[in-house]
């Protein structure tokens, strides 16, 4: 690469950062207030307007940024910084509605894996390091929560690459190939549809923990240990974190998209629209942000109005032995999927 | 450039240290729009203790064992087993390793 293509790359990596950023940031609050606005009609109440989550921002950073007496000020102050850089960086890797990942060749979805766990592992930082007994037992908590849910997530996500080895695909794991064969296409039978249907009921189970939501919210539990890892934090820390939980709730929408809904609105020969134009692209971003939008509402709001918050020992229980079985079945189902067809004669 | 490859996964170290740095740059100035200061010498620096008392960093202290609590509990029943299993005996893990070679070797050859 010369230096003119070099300069490029780093500015439209620049350029893309700030953008996917404040995309991240704006859009994660709007489905927030979305997000509460829906479960509080579920519940029968009003609820705040939409635009509440941009107003609590807004208020988090006029309040005082208490650091405790117990604290280690330096992580204490870090780690929600550090949190919410992680979860925007991750947006680089993604697609975003017909615009192909700002860096493909950046990452992978491994990658994506391991900077999932940023958010959640700056939450437990910040917990150990407020120096409170609440926020360490929430901090214990989370940590639990994290080794329970990585089980099926890593099944769900195994099954998926080994079906695009089957099918002859190279990289695997890299974004723009699992959005380039979707994974529905694949499937030969009914026992790799309902595979992939398995493998997706557990990604929608496995989100509202990587998001510290109802039922899987016990590192916080407002009610029992007064927020948990968060009860030190306040002022603009809090808002980082506050932030954070936004941006990755868009993020693992995104994610659940990418896997099992790529699909674009503009492709559609119905529509007869060219490629490349300004209306394909503007179709395809409304499009996605539909399909985040009900990724949501059935991973998260619809979740969290159903079910009561579970014990840490329901979480691993549900996580490690349900769950981790039923990704299992899935992957099961997807594996005897050409098999099955080929012994009927189907194929 | 600089790409890492394993095989079947691949990243590059170098254009995720520029995102970082420029989010983090990006995100440092959003948050320094917020409000500083507290004051450091009032009863807003104890730790929030829903009105109890704090005792000494000793009796309060919450031990790391408690992590596993979730996976000891209910999953009682295995770790009860394993317990029995783990007997400090040398030979006994010896035999195990054996028996596990074994399983494994008998799945090879079938």
């Amino acid at each position: 690469m010369d230096i003119l293509g070099l300069s490029e790359t780093v500015l439209r990596l620049i350029i893309g950062t700030i953008v996917v950023a404040l995309f991240g940031i704006i859009f994660g609050l709007l489905y927030k207030g979305i997000d509460r606005k829906i479960s509080a009609h579920m519940q029968g109440r009003i609820g705040p307007p939409i635009r509440q989550p941009f107003r609590d921002v807004r208020k988090l950073f006029t309040k005082e940024n208490i650091v405790p007496e117990n604290a280690i000020p330096w992580i204490f102050n870090l780690v929600p910084l550090l949190g919410l850089v992680a979860t925007i960086s991750i947006l680089i890797y993604l697609p975003i509605g017909g615009f192909s990942p700002i860096m493909s060749w950046g990452g992978d979805l491994i990658l994506i894996l391991y900077l999932l766990m940023f958010p959640s592992l700056a939450m437990v930082i910040g917990g150990f390091s407020s120096g409170s007994p609440y926020a360490i037992v929430g901090a214990q908590r989370e940590m639990a929560t994290m080794i329970a849910y990585e089980f099926p997530l890593a099944i769900i996500i195994i099954s998926i690459a080994w079906k695009l080895t089957q099918m002859g695909s190279e990289n695997v794991f890299a974004l723009s190939t699992i959005a380039g064969t979707p994974v529905w296409n694949n499937v030969t039978g009914p026992l790799g549809f309902i595979g992939f249907a398995i493998l997706l009921l557990a990604l929608v189970i496995v989100t509202p923990a990587e998001l510290s939501k109802i039922p899987f919210d016990s590192p916080e539990a407002e009610t029992e240990i007064a927020g948990g890892l968060l009860v030190e934090y306040s002022g603009r820390n809090l808002a980082m974190f506050y932030l954070t939980d936004g941006v990755k709730t868009v993020v693992m929408a995104s994610i659940i998209v990418v896997l099992f809904f790529p699909y674009n609105l503009s492709a559609l020969p119905l529509l007869g629209l060219e490629g490349g134009s300004y209306v394909a692209y503007a179709i395809d971003i409304f499009f996605y942000l539909l399909k985040v939008f009900l990724v949501i509402l059935f991973s998260v709001t619809l979740i969290r109005v159903a079910i009561a918050r579970l014990k840490i020992d329901q979480i691993v229980y549900t996580y490690w032995v349900p769950l981790t079985l039923l990704s299992l079945v899935g992957l099961i189902f997807i594996m005897w999927d050409g098999w099955i067809m080929n012994l009927l004669g189907l194929l | 450039m600089f790409t890492v490859e394993t095989g079947s996964g691949f990243w590059n170290p170098i254009i995720w240290v520029i995102v970082i740095v420029v989010t983090f740059l990006l995100i440092y100035i959003l948050r320094s729009l917020g409000k500083k200061g507290y004051k450091k010498d009032t009863e807003q620096i104890k730790s929030f203790l829903s009105g109890n008392p704090e005792y000494p960093k000793e009796k309060m202290h919450i031990k790391a064992s408690n992590l596993y609590w979730g996976f000891t509990t209910n999953l009682k029943g295995l770790y009860t087993l394993l317990r029995k299993m783990h007997t400090g005996n040398t030979s006994d893990y010896v035999l195990w390793f054996v028996i596990i070679l074994a399983i494994f070797l008998v799945i090879e050859v079938v």
